[in-house]
């Protein structure tokens, strides 16, 4: 069977036209119009009248410079767009045909990517398409997306909030809730190349071993979440406090160089911590040492620098006897 | 049993990612957060959250099903028709009965149109592996249904599916599950009452 036989001539009254195309206008050969498909009715609304010319009807937008049915059959009858002069928010595409013998023109036109405009402003129903349309699917796909995009969205939500979870855990010290190593080298970089003012207290527990060995290891735990406890208390929000060895911690004051307010603050964190701590009933006793650096003692501050000079004054501390700090002198570096 | 610890995996099954956050929904909703909190630390989960973009190990929807039918005291197929009439008439699920609408104007074409269904899921999710659906019309507003799937739950998720979506079009149904994977449908009356309006757009805002 050929579909393309010449002589092949179909007949059709405008009931099944309209059935077939319900968004066809027919036009006689001046461009006025003869008949609207029912949906193209509903588009145009009162501009749909028997008689309208085609050029007051829509505006041509391709192909470019065409206005009468007649320039855009002559153009690229094959495939226009148009829009409804009647203010819709939704073009219209088609293709238009000459019909032989009584010269009249055929013109087909569907929504294309204005489907969804088209379909609320217009309030379309699954009856308003042909069977064979592909707007259901068009419309559902729309949907399904929106509705899949926003099922990823909520996953992502969902795993950021799981990731800031997981982030803070690791920076984080399970048994004093003090910052660690990780956290405190994150802060001292941050600071540093931020050009920031800071000190740098590096501490370490004395006698800690001695509690550990004598009353166990449950004491020594205990120990380590009161000094915690001590360092939250004494320190700012903007301050960092990590506990980066067994009983070894790094203070980090920020905005702070003056010499004396960073003595006091050690001195006052040594004496607290060097009060009786009571475990169960024993007294656990240890005290503190530690060595202070500031920002500003060098000339071009960087962590490792600062946290080697920290060290040294920790060490000069323990050298002079128990629970004292000691400053970084002036000279060190 | 320690083995089958619920892990999300790359290769694992969609289906029942889909089944057990509705399955999940379905408890929180109807009994409550801390049934369901039961329900995870029963079946021995590190987690109470299920993803339905994700991927779990196939088989454990029903398993958590079997889990949860044991602690709110119910049959584990009917815990999933009502997962299924859950999915449809939530408020906050709005969006599925709106796709299941999309369907057709009536429940007839609604039902033939769930041989589309596999097809239909592909377009919006094109590795989700729809199990096939075949309809067979066997008098007038009588109807049979298969769907052949490796998952108990997929036969009483779809019968809930059916008897909510009978309720949205306003027809008056008896549907029954048969032997197989063969589900029954009898429309009795299909303008029986008005039903839910549908826009073919959602308004604007």
């Amino acid at each position: 069977m050929r579909a393309d036989r010449p002589d092949q001539r179909i007949e059709m009254d405008s009931g099944a036209l309209a059935h077939f195309m319900p968004m066809h206008l027919l036009l006689d050969s001046e461009g006025r119009a003869l008949s609207y498909g029912p949906t193209l009715a509903r588009v145009l609304q009162d501009a749909a009248r028997s008689g309208a010319l085609f050029e007051e009807l829509y505006e041509v937008r391709s192909p470019g410079g065409a206005v009468t049915i007649d320039e855009v059959l002559a153009r690229g009858g094959h495939r226009f767009r148009l829009m409804p002069r009647n203010g819709l928010r939704a073009g219209l595409r088609g293709l238009g045909l000459r019909l032989p013998g009584s010269g009249a023109v055929l013109v087909n036109l569907s929504f294309g990517i204005d489907l969804t405009t088209a379909v609320r402003e217009l309030a379309l129903t699954d009856a308003d398409f042909a069977a064979t349309d592909l707007a259901m699917e068009l419309l559902y796909m729309a949907e399904a997306n929106a509705a899949v995009t926003r099922e990823l969205r909520g996953l992502n939500l969902r795993l950021e909030g799981a990731r800031i979870a997981a982030e803070e855990e690791a920076l984080t010290d399970p048994l004093t809730g003090l910052r660690n190593r990780r956290a405190a080298d994150l802060v001292l970089d941050r600071l540093c190349s931020a050009r920031a003012g800071f000190g740098l207290l590096h501490m370490d527990l004395d006698y800690f071993k001695a509690v550990n060995d004598e009353l166990g290891h449950a004491a020594g735990d205990f120990v380590l979440e009161t000094v915690g406890r001590i360092l939250r208390d004494q320190l700012r929000a903007e301050d960092c406090a990590a506990r980066v060895g067994g009983d070894e911690f790094v203070i980090i004051v920020a905005n702070r160089t003056d010499p004396r307010t960073l003595q006091a603050i050690a001195e006052r964190i040594i004496a607290r911590i060097s009060q009786p701590m009571e475990f169960e009933g024993r007294i656990c006793r240890v005290s503190a040492s530690i060595g202070i650096v500031r920002s500003t003692d060098l000339a071009l501050p960087e962590p490792p620098q600062l946290l080697a000079a920290a060290d040294r004054a920790l060490y000069a501390a323990k050298h002079a006897g128990r629970g004292r700090a000691v400053l970084l002198a002036p000279t060190g570096e | 049993m320690r083995d089958s610890v619920v892990r999300e995996t790359v290769l694992g099954s969609e289906m029942d990612a889909l089944l057990l956050r509705s399955l999940q929904s379905y408890v929180i909703d109807t009994f409550g957060p801390d049934r369901w909190q039961a329900v995870c630390r029963r079946a021995e989960l590190a987690v109470s959250t299920f993803e339905p973009m994700l991927h779990y190990d196939l088989g454990t929807a029903d398993r958590i099903a079997q889990v949860a039918a044991e602690v709110l005291g119910r049959p584990v197929d009917a815990i999933w028709e009502d997962v299924g009439i859950h999915l449809v008439t939530h408020p906050d699920r709005e969006g599925i009965r709106r796709l299941l609408r999309f369907g057709g104007v009536s429940f007839a074409d609604f039902l033939h149109s769930l041989e589309e269904l596999p097809g239909r899921a592909r377009l919006a999710l094109p590795d989700l592996d729809v199990p096939e659906v075949t309809l067979d019309e066997l008098g007038e507003d009588r109807f049979e249904l298969r769907c052949q799937s490796p998952l108990r739950a997929t036969q009483r998720v779809l019968i809930g599916l059916l008897l909510a979506m009978a309720d949205d079009y306003g027809a008056l149904c008896v549907i029954s599950a048969e032997a197989g994977d063969c589900t029954s449908i009898a429309v009795l009356d299909r303008g029986h009452a008005k039903g839910r309006r549908f826009d073919l757009a959602v308004p604007e805002g």
